[in-house]
């Protein structure tokens, strides 16, 4: 089976062509933001700490799409909504924990304390949450034939509607109002004259661990291994002995995991709202495409890429589009190489 | 040790076994012959849990393993080699190999059988950090046979071991295949190179638009006219 994105290969450019418009590509981009009248180190300073720190978490989500697609063979739409349950999650363990003892036993520290306390409990309760899903609502439909490939179209299409659904959930319990999460993570550092907000750091320092602790756990465990031979092929995986519904139900939680503990490192820089998914999910999409589609460091590589990209653009070239770049930039990276940066051309299948 | 009884089975709504019939005692290799299209691989998918079975019964050690999920008919000590490409190619040999061991419990075990496949196959311990995907057509199958003892199988199911290799290395896979049955195992062998499968096992079985059609001890079948006329319509296959 071919990457579907390899198929839209408009301009048909080699991969010295490719290369080439890239790089000229690049250089019209950086001339024209550096001939604005905006541009200084200062405001250079700026871009890049929100760009990184942004495009990390379009990294983390795109990182389980990315981990969707390659063991289930199917896109899931409803990722977004992963992202703002996880988001809430949080928030409502930060409530929860609001109380005397917590601050009595920690006075110092109680800030990050409760955070890593709300990060562990989004990345637990959406992994979970995910494995529930994948069971109840997913698992049947590949029942009707189809499975889970491409082909299974009515798994794509679930994908929307678990979407409305999913937020409308999240509309009961927690309102549609805007909710602040204020944790308390100390005063911004200063490295290098750079003023760096705590969660920015936290965003960069938990995003990069969550992607090395996946690749670690994928290449370094049983567990990890069998995963990769569920997202090669399902009949080998099966007569090797494993038990591969177990291991999609795994994957789908894992990336629905990351997906939440994405959305608590958001919450204390943004706000937390119902409607925050949607627009995540298109991101990450594009960072998804922009790395190659299906291939797990590209999405962090596309997630940077789109965060900067985006950060840079709304600051020097206009600020009143800003969530056009991430599309602009996804549509001119399907237009000269369809794979993305690493794609992969072909998943290999005997 | 292994016993098929009126298998109907067969893919969405078609049916491609008609009854089949099957016995594999201990210790012993039996063939299974047949043209292309007539339900080999059907039999040993059913077997191993990839497709479901429609009636019948299978047993394997004296206990119904029909439509049991494929991992604990693996966890059982039934494996199936799939035909020589089904390897996992982006991954190491080693990888590959430790995947066959995936449902043992202990290091200890794995390593064991590790140092007992690269003694049937040297050739892959000098491969053992090299991408599957590198491997020559032989080595792909060496890798298979070795990656289905990685799980200290009591029976081994073979899907074509000898498709697309020279004969001088379908000589050497038959020569381990005769090693691996002297150490104890059961081999059941789905064959189109009738004659080299009849020389290796001690029955044989023809099936024909998914009936066993003819059956009885390899030296016998190897000289009897009805196999022939079963298995593509008569041509006299060649070693």
């Amino acid at each position: 089976m071919s990457n579907f994105l390899s198929k839209i290969n408009i301009l048909k450019l080699g991969k010295r062509g490719e290369n080439i418009i890239f790089t000229i590509f690049f250089l019209i981009y950086i001339a024209w933001c550096a001939s604005s009248p905006d541009m200084n180190i200062e405001s250079l300073k700026g871009v890049l700490t929100i760009g990184i720190s942004v495009g990390i978490i379009y990294g983390l989500v795109a990182l389980g799409i990315s981990l969707i697609y390659t063991g289930l063979d199917v896109v899931n739409f409803s990722h977004g909504e992963f992202f703002m349950i996880g988001a809430f999650m949080g928030l409502t363990t930060f409530h929860l924990l609001d109380v005397d003892w917590i601050y009595d036993v920690f006075p110092e520290s109680y800030g990050w304390v409760v955070y890593v306390v709300c990060l562990f409990i989004a990345f637990v309760s959406m992994g979970l949450f995910g494995v529930l899903i994948e069971r109840v609502f997913l698992r049947p439909l590949t029942k009707k034939g189809g499975g889970y490939t491409v082909a299974g179209m009515g798994i794509i299409i679930c994908g929307f509607g678990l979407s409305v659904v999913l937020i409308n959930f999240a509309y009961i319990i927690w309102n549609p109002v805007a909710k602040p999460f204020p944790v308390d993570l100390g005063l911004p550092l200063n490295i290098a004259n750079i003023t760096l907000p705590m969660t920015y750091l936290w965003m960069l320092v938990v995003g990069l661990s969550i992607s090395a602790g996946l690749w670690f756990f994928l290449n370094k465990t049983k567990m990890g291994l069998g995963i990769r031979a569920v997202a090669f092929s399902k009949e080998v995986s099966n007569l090797v002995g494993i038990n591969v519904p177990l291991y999609i139900s795994i994957i789908f939680g894992i990336a629905c995991a990351i997906a939440g503990i994405g959305g608590t490192l958001v919450g204390p820089t943004y706000q937390v709202v119902v409607f925050m998914g949607y627009i995540i999910l298109m991101k990450a999409f594009a960072a998804a495409v922009v790395g190659g589609f299906g291939n797990l460091p590209g999405a962090i590589v596309g997630g940077f890429t789109v965060g900067l990209f985006e950060t840079a653009s709304s600051f020097y070239i206009s600020g009143s589009h800003k969530d056009l770049y991430a599309f602009l930039l996804m549509i001119i990276v399907l237009m000269i190489k369809p794979t993305g940066f690493f794609g992969v051309q072909v998943k290999m299948k005997a | 040790m292994l016993k098929i009884e009126n298998l109907i089975s067969g893919y969405g709504t078609v049916q491609i076994l008609n009854g089949a019939n099957m016995k594999v005692d201990a210790q012993s290799v039996v063939a299974l012959l047949g043209g292309n299209g007539t339900g080999k691989s059907t039999i040993l998918k059913a077997v191993s849990g990839l497709i479901r079975t429609w009636k019948g019964t299978i047993e394997f050690d004296g206990e119904p393993i029909q439509n049991l999920a494929p991992h604990l008919i693996v966890q059982r000590g039934l494996v199936q080699v799939t035909q020589g490409k089904d390897v996992f190619p982006a991954m190491t040999v080693m990888e590959n190999l430790r995947l066959g061991g995936f449902v043992l419990k202990s290091k200890q075990k794995l390593n064991d059988n590790l140092e007992k496949v690269f003694e049937y196959f040297p050739r892959l311990n000098e491969r053992k950090t090299q991408l599957a995907a590198t491997l020559s057509g032989g080595e792909l199958q060496m890798l298979c046979i070795g990656r289905g003892l990685m799980s200290n199988p009591k029976m081994i199911m073979l899907d074509e071991p000898s498709a697309a290799l020279a004969p001088q290395i379908v000589i050497d896979i038959f020569k381990n295949i005769n090693r691996i049955r002297k150490d104890g195992l059961t081999v059941l062998v789905v064959e189109q190179n009738v004659r080299m499968a009849l020389l290796l096992s001690d029955y044989g079985y023809v099936i024909k638009d998914g009936v066993i059609n003819v059956e009885g001890e390899a030296k016998k079948l190897i000289n009897d006219k009805s196999v022939e006329e079963s298995y593509l319509g008569g041509t006299r296959a060649n070693v």
